[in-house]
């Protein structure tokens, strides 16, 4: 269901889970955009080098996708923050899941609290964080 | 909290060390909007009435510097994470003011033993002087034995 005002939120729901594009290439992509052209961004095999399981998605790629998908679930929200941890690598091309999930509610100033989390197909997580939105 | 970590913090905390500018281009607002899945026109669509910047771009945006030139906590720094608040939407075709501080300094003790978390904000403001964003980035520094 789309959100489209405060009643329609309920607390401790989840959201829709939403699959990220971390394929290679758009991170690739991603990465040069923001001046950021590092192999470990753009070759897995120049990743492995440094350590790294393979190319790796820039964080604030992943912090874009968590903010992506708080639009997908409500598109009238009014992101006001979002504080994000990288506690671990995503690498390219592994199928990642997000999930996110209500955690306080205030129907007075029209906010709503959700806890995020990127977890990789092993269910793994990688990043996490928590957005405080607006919703008209 | 250590004695060393509370000098550092009235030393360093919300002092000005860097000014920037930064323009903000419409086309590369679009497709960072478009890589991270936005779909919404507001994000993806100039002519959108209500065309900006998706929240998170301008944690993409990075001063001159990170860390005051003086600062003494040595040793490898990884990025910790990335926290933005927004104030009001960022207009692409504006140029924007970031002044850069520190925000925050702590520590975390592990077993390899002390951590400094450095939190750096650069505060964006238009060219009327509203303050309009702040972007944090969390630096983890393990020291130097």
């Amino acid at each position: 269901m789309s959100i489209e005002s405060i009643s329609d939120v309920e607390f401790g729901v989840d959201l829709p889970a939403f699959k990220p594009d971390t394929r290679l290439s758009s991170a690739s992509t991603f990465a040069k955009l923001v001046g950021w052209n590092a192999p470990r961004f753009n070759d897995h095999e120049a990743a492995k080098k440094e350590g790294l399981p393979g190319a790796m998605i820039p964080g604030i790629l992943s912090q874009g996708y968590l903010v992506a998908m708080i639009h997908n679930w409500a598109p009238v929200a009014n992101v006001k923050s979002i504080d994000t941890v990288f506690r671990a690598p995503v690498i390219a091309d592994d199928d990642h899941t997000i999930i996110g999930v209500v955690t306080d509610i205030n129907e007075d100033d029209k906010l709503v609290e959700i806890d995020l989390t990127v977890k990789n197909s092993k269910g793994e997580t990688r990043v996490f964080g928590t957005a405080m939105i607006e919703i008209p | 909290m250590d004695q060393d970590i509370i000098d550092l913090r009235e030393k360093y905390l919300n002092q000005d060390f860097d000014t920037t500018p930064f323009e903000i281009d419409p086309k590369k607002t679009v497709e960072y909007a478009r890589l991270c899945g936005e779909t919404a026109p507001r994000f993806l669509d100039p002519a959108d009435a209500d065309f900006q910047a998706s929240p998170t771009y301008i944690a993409s945006l990075m001063g001159g510097r990170t860390m005051p030139k003086d600062f003494p906590v040595k040793g490898i720094g990884m990025d910790a994470g990335k926290g933005v608040e927004c104030l009001a939407p960022i207009r692409p075709g504006q140029t924007l003011n970031g002044k850069t501080h520190l925000h925050d300094i702590y520590t975390k003790t592990g077993r390899s033993g002390r951590m400094v978390f450095v939190v750096s904000r650069i505060e964006f403001y238009d060219n009327a002087g509203k303050h309009l964003a702040n972007s944090d980035s969390r630096i983890v520094i393990r020291e130097k034995g």
